[in-house]
């Protein structure tokens, strides 16, 4: 009852500071929707991303058709003509574009011409006739592709690495055009053929999880379960403010007097912070599942176990609120315990993976991710959204947060005794 | 003869910052059904001894006796019979006069019913029936002082202790409260009034005793104490005498 009556008391206490309630609920849902907005280009990759390019067609023959041919369709390039080269690169300097493909006059003549040679000189090494009028050494085609050196590195490289396929195909088609003309020399009655090389080898890409194919990490899958632990860490705002109060306005003191023991206080204190945990957590499931498709983002997918997330969720919430009493127990002062507080969080965050994936962080901040109770947190969300973890794989990271929680819990009541057993 | 009800024996308590003791060798008797005035200047040890009374701190030495029990042995079952009203408004401002005297009920352990009729029976006698349903930061400082006093008495304790339970009230609060703690001694409640309001004590203390330095310089019945002086017209005129004139931070 003692228990009950403390969560109950919790309960009006929070309903009634209307700046908490925001802190809790409002602010946590603005953020990651807006976090989710903000971070849902740069988490796109080249494949879900349209770039303006512009082409400067100075050679005006079979290779820059093939290159604009090889682009009219697609998804991720749209190719806008541009006459003149210094322009072009004005207009990539500037950021109206992201890059210029300028193909240099001359270009599929001096290919072509490059690639008869080829032919001509394996045909003479094998001893087969070959017309050799033509040894003259030509320069490299010069091709060029500049770019806005505001553009992403992975953009840079899809579309160098586009360009240079294309370039490649080409080559191997003329190369095959020119050994079918050789070989045919002087029978006219030889039919050449146009090969499909792309039905050589099929390069399949799937991933690995047996639910969802094509389920990758997008700004949602990645910042609602990121900044909903945020929000569950930030917690300790309220709590640590809660309970610097009670103990600055003396509520705290009479609670001791009245008790003989204070687990029933500080155990529903603890419950009725949990549960609000837990709450902020399906509020932000939530708008990850309904609100953010209506935004025009991706839906929040649930790949795993229904029940693994709760227990995840709940791991999530017992090492929040086990903080939020270490950091109002061990600060004497509000504005001690809520400014240390607050910035301790958002280094937790930062390092836990929270602002961006601990993938694409330094070596050295990687290996620093691995102790922040956040960073197990989001690493079980991923998880179970993303692969279906079973329990056993999610279960070192449930057992470090229901650890974290219980080491600042004993933490903080050793703390207590020590400075209220005088 | 009266029991006693409070029995201190050789109280000493140093803090480590300190460099003289808060309290030297104390030793009193509180009889049952007193109401017992703990009297001294800033710095007397007087709130070191409640928080001893209380179970709240650990003397350095000396023993500390109250229903007959050892304090610093059974000081959570203790708690349980003492009533506590300290100088500080331990009040939730957020919290009706209501839900604050519920929830420290429920805290005490008591029914749901046995609250709610104390509850009722309390604000009646302080005044406070009409404001049950208001917010405690409403309240003015005396309305704060009446309900911080009532969530002391809610589970009947047999010993109230209570720390400047006048400070900062207006004089119609101050005869309400007075009144109320003569009338709670005659129930057979033993009452402890540490205060800094010599005309008070004079007013309801059957015993008192003057504490000065962490030392306890004079205890006894009021009349004792007011007879030992006869060249003193007043509780106050003693208490200059025994504790002097200097100031005291």
């Amino acid at each position: 009852m003692k228990i009950l009556a403390t969560i109950y008391k919790e309960f009006l206490l929070l309903i009634r500071d209307p700046g908490g309630m925001a802190l809790i609920f409002i602010m946590p849902l603005a953020l990651v929707v807006v976090m989710a907005l903000v971070q849902d280009a740069p988490f796109r990759d080249y494949q879900e991303v349209k770039l303006d390019v512009l082409m400067v067609d100075q050679d005006g023959d079979s290779l820059s058709a093939k290159v604009k041919e090889a682009f009219k369709d697609s998804p991720n390039v749209n190719l806008v003509m541009e006459g003149d080269s210094v322009t072009a690169k004005r207009l990539v300097r500037s950021g109206k574009y992201k890059a210029a493909i300028i193909i240099p006059p001359q270009s599929s003549k001096t290919l072509r011409r490059k690639t008869r040679q080829l032919i001509t000189t394996v045909f003479s090494n094998f001893g087969l006739p070959a017309d050799r009028s033509d040894s003259a050494v030509l320069p490299a085609i010069e091709l060029k592709i500049i770019f806005d050196p505001a553009i992403k590195k992975n953009y840079q490289q899809s579309l160098s690495g586009s360009i240079e396929k294309i370039i490649a195909n080409v080559q191997t088609h003329w190369v095959l055009d020119e050994l079918q003309n050789q070989l045919s020399e002087g029978n006219e009655d030889v039919k050449k053929t146009d090969f499909d090389l792309s039905q050589i080898v099929n390069v399949n890409q799937g991933f690995a999880s047996e639910k969802y194919q094509g389920f990758i990490l997008n700004s949602v899958q990645h910042n609602v379960p990121a900044w909903t632990m945020f929000a569950m860490f930030f917690i300790l705002y309220p709590l640590a403010g809660n309970l610097i109060k009670e103990r600055e306005e003396g509520s705290m003191l009479r609670l001791r007097l009245i008790s003989g023991s204070q687990v029933p206080v500080i155990t529903g204190k603890f419950a009725f912070y949990f549960m609000v945990c837990l709450i902020q957590f399906l509020m932000m499931i939530a708008v990850g599942i309904f609100i953010m498709p209506l935004l025009g983002l991706n839906k929040l997918m649930l790949g795993g176990s229904s029940l693994l997330i709760l227990l995840t969720a709940c791991s999530v919430a017992m090492a929040a609120t086990g903080y939020g009493v270490l950091i109002a127990v061990y600060f004497r002062t509000a504005q001690q315990a809520l400014s240390f507080g607050s910035v301790s969080v958002v280094i937790l965050s930062a390092i836990g993976g929270v602002w961006v994936p601990v993938y694409v962080m330094p070596e050295v901040l990687q290996t620093i991710s691995g102790f922040s109770p956040m960073s197990w947190g989001l690493e079980s969300f991923n998880d179970l959204f993303l692969r279906q973890a079973s329990l056993v794989k999610i279960m070192p990271n449930i057992l470090k947060l229901v650890g974290f929680s219980l080491v600042t819990l004993g933490a903080s009541v050793f703390i207590h005794k020590a400075r209220t057993v005088v | 003869m009266s029991t006693r009800v409070v029995h201190l024996e050789h109280l000493t308590k140093q803090y480590i910052q300190s460099s003289k003791p808060a309290v030297t060798s104390l030793t009193l008797e509180i009889p049952e059904g007193s109401v017992f005035g703990l009297l001294g200047p800033n710095g007397a040890g007087k709130s070191t001894t409640v928080m001893i009374l209380c179970g709240l701190m650990r003397p350095d030495a000396g023993a500390v006796s109250v229903m007959g029990e050892d304090m610093l042995q059974k000081g959570a079952l203790l708690r349980k019979k003492i009533g506590v009203a300290p100088q500080e408004i331990a009040l939730f401002p957020s919290l009706t006069a209501y839900e604050n005297l519920f929830y420290f009920g429920r805290m005490y352990g008591l029914p749901s019913e046995l609250i709610r009729s104390q509850i009722e029976k309390y604000l009646h006698v302080f005044g406070l029936s009409e404001k049950a349903k208001k917010h405690v930061h409403t309240f003015s400082g005396g309305m704060k002082r009446r309900l911080n006093l009532i969530a002391a008495l809610l589970h009947q304790p047999k010993l109230v202790i209570l720390d400047e339970p006048t400070a900062g009230v207006d004089v119609q609060s101050r005869n309400l409260i007075l009144d109320f703690l003569v009338d709670l001694k005659t129930q057979g409640t033993t009452i402890i009034y540490s205060s800094h309001v010599l005309e008070e004590a004079e007013r309801i203390c059957s015993h008192l005793s003057i504490l000065d330095e962490g030392r306890l310089i004079t205890t006894g019945t009021r009349a004792s104490v007011m007879d030992a002086h006869p060249e003193c017209r007043n509780l106050e005129q003693i208490f200059l005498k025994l504790t002097g004139k200097n100031i005291r931070d």
